[in-house]
């Protein structure tokens, strides 16, 4: 059975220009520990998904419709109270961008990594500092980071005691949005090395979002490619880096300057579209160089190429290309 | 020897050290450069690739003269430019010029594209109104920001990240600098965006033929765009060469580990671990004695490693290196 | 630019409280407008403060819409001015002048004086002489008073001016030749006696306007009463120029008067330019000089930073008030000092809350570009970093503004201020001085009062509808 199921999920939030579709009919699955990889660029709506996710949504919510449904229960459904108490942080847990700026500067981070437990209320301080400990040795940190406070921490070990703070209530699902972005090469590497250990040891699942397609492959056995508010392409790590379908992922890839070969990094000309004002048909088919007749009126919709690679583009109808 | 007279920029055992305050009464030194000499040849783009600590930000600060050193020299030309009062500096600040990072903050808010793009010529006082009008006009259309007329008049919150980094860009070019330091100028851009970025720039280099420093702490993009590599760690150079050396047979060890940590798409990737540096990065304001890396290098070490600076050294046609272990295979 | 003040109308105009500030600020002004078109420039000292003018007017009397409230009918003053005499009959030594007046007098109190003023009279030979009478409804008549004009001195020639600078004015009702009339009138028609000491007391106009009854009162005699005044010149060539008769109410005008007689209407108006000329004058001195200090002080750094902040902490300990004291006491009370004090004690706030600003935003990118392109400091200072500061600096003048008005009103209240002219915290003053809460002169007390607040309440309102411009975090949803 899956873990996790998205079905039709939609987030719309009023702003002084309209309505911004930011999230406009989003559908993935998940298995047990298993990584999704989430990848967009600025204005995709691949924030807004995570919060959506999360149910920390802003004050100005349009419309938010869909069924969520986690190891086969619709989490839509629940309260706010008891979405709180059964789902948020121990069941599903998050690591915001920029999260290593969200840790209080007055209080030991050891401290903020057990705050949640101690809510629960079913612990006492000793077993959830005793916690506290292990996960930050988990983390790779020396356990008496648990008396530091935030600024005598670097960026990497921030972030570290963050993916700590997560994992504190074992929840089976975490959600990592653009948790290296801020971090060098270097310190990228280790945290991903450490994310893969946790994967294999501690069987839990993860959703990774990403504007960097090329560093979602060092951690994702799924890919999702979003674009607009909509997945555009969809499929396993292996179908995605082996043979894309989506003119958008394939110029994606294009675009990553490699080491290893020698061809000069492609761009794509223009800019993403306004998601107040969607464009008519396929939305990516004013920058798209394969657009042809019925792309800018009506919106294609997700073709299968092969069991689990799915691929909105007209080009894909009975797999033309 | 290499001719004088094509040489942009030489820095010259530049040492750059800042004081910092530890507590009430301590200050500790913060060795942000400790030692630096190179030369960029006109016309040419280095690529100074390091990571947070390795002080490639101060070097490009340094050769704008927008920090003195604490020790060594700084030549323009033949200029030395070191310890100059800022008044005597105008005259090179028009020949030299920077594109900075952060589309956002970099151009004024409250001044629309056409003014933004002016100012360097009012600054400089060059040109009536109808000649700078023009000279406005070609340098916006230079950046490909077409059509002009219509964005003339936007204001910056009206733009992308991508188009205020063009209007960085052709602020900079409008002064026809013969070099040019740009700090990671595309690391705040989309991915999809960012090849347009560098592509553009690199026409407008050949086109105008300036001398460029590109500060990034992406190797990848360094070796599309650069005709050296200079690798910075804690404040030295570790490693130069051209780009495909560098990149496809590095020497130092951290270079080898820098290269390793870069994501390749390859699906594979997620099975096996990265041999990364371990570690954290260094900070600067700790006494060093002997090599940068020491403390990281997974080697088998030598004795000079803990007591003496390594130095560069040649060891193939144009390429050096700084490491005790490595200097022994010249070829 | 265009687009950005466009933009803080509209937001101003979104919020209920920028509408309601933006009507009562608009009102303020054409009323300030107003009152400078029509007074004179030197009206404190010439007008407000020269009781001369006022003499006619009754002390301390409420406004006279209150009588619509009153359940009797309170006396309104009635005011008899004319150059022009009523009837002039020609003889063969002397020439009659009539000045006939009508006073209808409804009211069921007496008037609370009468008075007579003649101005601008000349003559060659023997000086005129001037007879007021009175003829009552019931038909008695009562000569009140007779004036002879002063006669020529040694060394003058003629013709002979008299009164011309400054009209005269006799008092009839508190002149003692008026108290003895009234008081043979009293004993010849009603036989009652009363001495004419008493007379005085108790006032001579309930006499002359009243019916004595057997309890020793006077009823109110209401009806029409004819004044007359009487003028013999003695040469063809004699004038008289303008004689005024007043029959002083005890109500009087829009907004009353205190006790000098003064009309407050007239003092409260020419508080509304002061007010905003005090409120922005100092908040806009001061904010340029606060505005200045603080870029120069926080981009600038060094020894000129520490200076300006010093000179910045050493006027904001020195406590106001005792050397607004000292200097009022060795300067003498100005407007002009005042408002020099309170821009000299308030930049200090105000730079270092730039200064913060200033520090953070010469650590952003936009500083070093402009350095690298080569632009001077100045350049730098002006045309990069206070336009970021622009918004905030702003805000600050108009929330400032009421802060001055409301510092000027105090200090006129502590008796600090320029008595010369009627501000709004001078008029409080000078009614709480004489005792205006206890005796219960509302409408002297009460309107200065609320006329300030309403002033300080439409910055207010103002600072407030522009508060999401300078926070847009707090803009509102349209």
């Amino acid at each position: 059975m899956k873990l996790l199921e998205v079905k039709n999920l939609k987030l719309y939030y009023q702003s002084t220009r309209g309505t911004v579709k930011a999230v406009d009919g989003i559908s993935l699955d998940l298995a047990k520990s298993e990584a999704l990889g989430i990848v967009g660029e600025s204005g995709s709506g691949k924030t807004s998904l995570s919060l959506a996710l999360m149910r920390v949504l802003p004050s100005n919510i349009d419309t938010n419709e869909g069924k969520v449904i986690l190891d086969g229960k619709d989490i839509t459904q629940l309260s706010e109270e008891e979405f709180r108490k059964e789902i948020r942080w121990n069941t599903i847990s998050m690591v915001f961008q920029g999260a290593m700026n969200s840790l209080n500067p007055v209080l030991k981070v050891g401290h903020q990594i057990a705050e949640p437990m101690l809510l629960e209320k079913t612990v006492n301080k000793k077993e959830a500092y005793k916690k506290s400990e292990d996960l930050l040795e988990m983390v790779g940190l020396p356990k008496e980071i648990f008396n530091r406070y935030a600024h005598e921490l670097s960026g990497g070990m921030k972030q570290r005691v963050m993916i700590a703070s997560a994992l504190i209530l074992n929840p089976k699902l975490v959600i990592l949005d653009e948790p290296t972005s801020a971090l060098d090469v270097s310190i990228q590497a280790q945290i991903m090395n450490l994310l893969k250990r946790f994967k294999k040891e501690l069987d839990i699942s993860m959703i990774f979002i990403t504007h960097d397609i090329a560093l979602s492959s060092d951690l994702c056995d799924k890919l999702a490619v979003l674009y607009a508010g909509e997945i555009i392409e969809k499929g396993t790590a292996e179908q995605m880096f082996g043979k894309p379908k989506h003119p958008y992922t394939q110029l994606l890839l294009a675009s990553i300057p490699g080491l290893k070969q020698d061809a000069s990094p492609k761009f794509i000309p223009g800019a993403p579209p306004d998601l107040t004002s969607p464009p008519t048909g396929c939305r990516f088919h004013a920058r798209c160089p394969y657009r042809f007749d019925p792309c800018d009126k009506k919106p294609p919709p997700a073709f299968k190429i092969e069991k689990d690679h799915l691929s909105r583009c007209w080009l894909n109808e009975g797999d033309k290309k | 020897m290499k001719e004088t007279r094509n040489r942009m920029i030489r820095l010259e055992d530049v040492k750059m050290y800042f004081q910092s305050r530890k507590g009430l009464f301590k200050t500790v030194e913060i060795k942000a450069i400790d030692g630096v000499s190179v030369e960029i040849d006109k016309g040419k783009t280095l690529a100074l690739v390091g990571e947070s600590g390795s002080g490639k930000t101060t070097l490009g600060r340094l050769t704008l003269r927008l920090l003195k050193p604490t020790a060594g020299h700084v030549f323009f030309e033949d200029l030395d430019i070191t310890d100059l009062e800022e008044v005597h500096l105008k005259s090179f600040r028009r020949r030299a010029q920077a594109i900075f990072q952060d589309p956002y903050s970099s151009i004024d808010p409250f001044m629309n594209v056409h003014q933004i793009v002016e100012e360097p010529l009012i600054i400089h006082r060059i040109g009536k109104k109808k000649e700078r009008n023009e000279m406005v006009h070609k340098a916006l259309e230079d950046v490909r920001l077409t059509p002009t007329q219509e964005f003339s008049n936007k204001y910056p919150h009206m733009l992308s990240g991508g188009q205020r980094q063009r209007v960085g860009i052709a602020r900079a070019l409008i002064l026809k600098p013969e070099y040019i330091v740009t700090d990671e100028p595309v690391s705040m851009i989309d991915a999809s965006s960012r090849a347009e970025i560098l592509h553009l720039m690199k026409n407008l280099q050949d086109k105008y033929r300036i001398t460029v420093l590109y500060i990034t702490h992406d190797i990848a993009t360094a070796k599309y765009f650069a005709d050296r590599i200079a690798v910075m760690y804690n404040g030295r150079i570790v490693e130069i060469g051209p780009p495909e050396k560098v990149v496809k047979e590095p020497i130092h060890p951290y270079t080898i580990k820098l290269l390793a940590a870069v994501p390749e798409p390859d699906p594979s990737n997620r099975f096996k671990e990265r041999g990364v540096v371990e570690g954290e990065p260094p900070n600067p304001a700790d006494i060093q004695w002997g090599c940068r890396f020491e403390s990281r290098c997974q080697l088998q070490k030598e004795d000079n490693c803990k007591s003496k600076q390594p130095t560069l050294v040649q060891i193939k046609p144009e390429h050096y290196v700084a490491c005790f272990l490595k200097d022994k295979d010249k070829s | 630019m265009e687009e950005r003040t466009q933009n803080l109308f509209k937001e101003l105009l979104s919020s209920g409280s920028g509408k309601v500030g933006i009507a009562f600020i608009i009102a303020l002004i054409i009323i300030s407008l107003g009152v400078i078109i029509i007074y004179p420039p030197d009206f404190g000292l010439k007008y407000w403060s020269n009781p001369v003018l006022w003499a006619d007017n009754p002390r301390a009397a409420p406004p006279a819409w209150t009588n619509l409230f009153s359940s009797y009918n309170q006396a309104e003053t009635v005011i008899f001015e004319t150059n022009i005499p009523t009837e002039r009959i020609p003889g063969v030594s002397t020439t009659k002048v009539l000045y006939t007046f009508n006073l209808n007098h409804k009211a069921d109190e007496p008037p609370s004086f009468i008075s007579m003023t003649v101005g601008n009279i000349k003559y060659n030979n023997r000086p005129p002489v001037l007879i007021v009478n009175i003829e009552r409804p019931d038909g008695n008549k009562i000569e009140l008073y007779r004036l002879i004009v002063p006669g020529p001195l040694p060394n003058e020639v003629t013709p002979f001016a008299r009164f011309s600078e400054t009209p005269f004015r006799i008092q009839l009702s508190g002149n003692h030749e008026v108290v003895s009339a009234v008081s043979n009138f009293l004993k010849q028609e009603f036989d009652v006696s009363i001495s004419n000491q008493d007379l005085l007391l108790s006032g001579v106009d309930i006499a002359v306007f009243g019916t004595p009854q057997d309890d020793g009162k006077f009823d109110v005699l209401m009806g029409v009463y004819k004044i007359q005044v009487d003028a013999f010149l003695y040469n063809e060539d004699d004038s008289i120029g303008s004689v005024k008769f007043v029959a002083g109410g005890s109500v009087h005008g829009f907004m009353g008067t205190d006790t000098l007689g003064r009309d407050l209407s007239i003092g409260l108006l020419f508080g509304f330019p002061v007010a905003l000329f005090i409120g922005l004058v100092a908040s806009s001195i001061t904010t340029v000089i606060g505005t200045s200090l603080g870029i120069i002080s926080g981009y600038i750094g060094g020894k000129t930073d520490t200076s300006i902040q010093r000179a910045a902490d050493i006027f904001t300990n020195i406590p106001l008030l005792p050397i607004l004291i000292f200097l009022s006491f060795i300067v003498g009370p100005n407007l002009f000092i005042i408002i020099l004090i309170l821009i000299i004690f308030s930049w200090p706030g105000l730079t270092i809350l730039i200064r913060s600003m200033v520090l953070q935003i010469r650590s952003g990118q936009l500083v070093e570009s402009s350095i690298t392109l080569g632009a001077s400091r100045l350049r730098i200072m002006l045309r990069h970093i206070f336009p970021q500061t622009a918004p905030f600096v702003f805000a600050q003048m108009i929330f400032f503004t009421p802060s001055a008005i409301l510092a000027e009103a105090a200090l006129s209240f502590l008796g600090l201020g320029d008595p010369s002219l009627p501000t709004w915290g001078q008029i409080l003053e000078y009614g709480f001085r004489n005792g205006g809460i206890y005796v219960g002169y509302w409408w002297w007390i009460l309107p200065p009062g609320i006329l300030i607040v309403i002033t300080a309440m439409t910055f207010v309102l103002i600072a407030l509808g522009m508060e999401p411009i300078i926070n847009p975090r707090l803009k509102r949803g349209h």
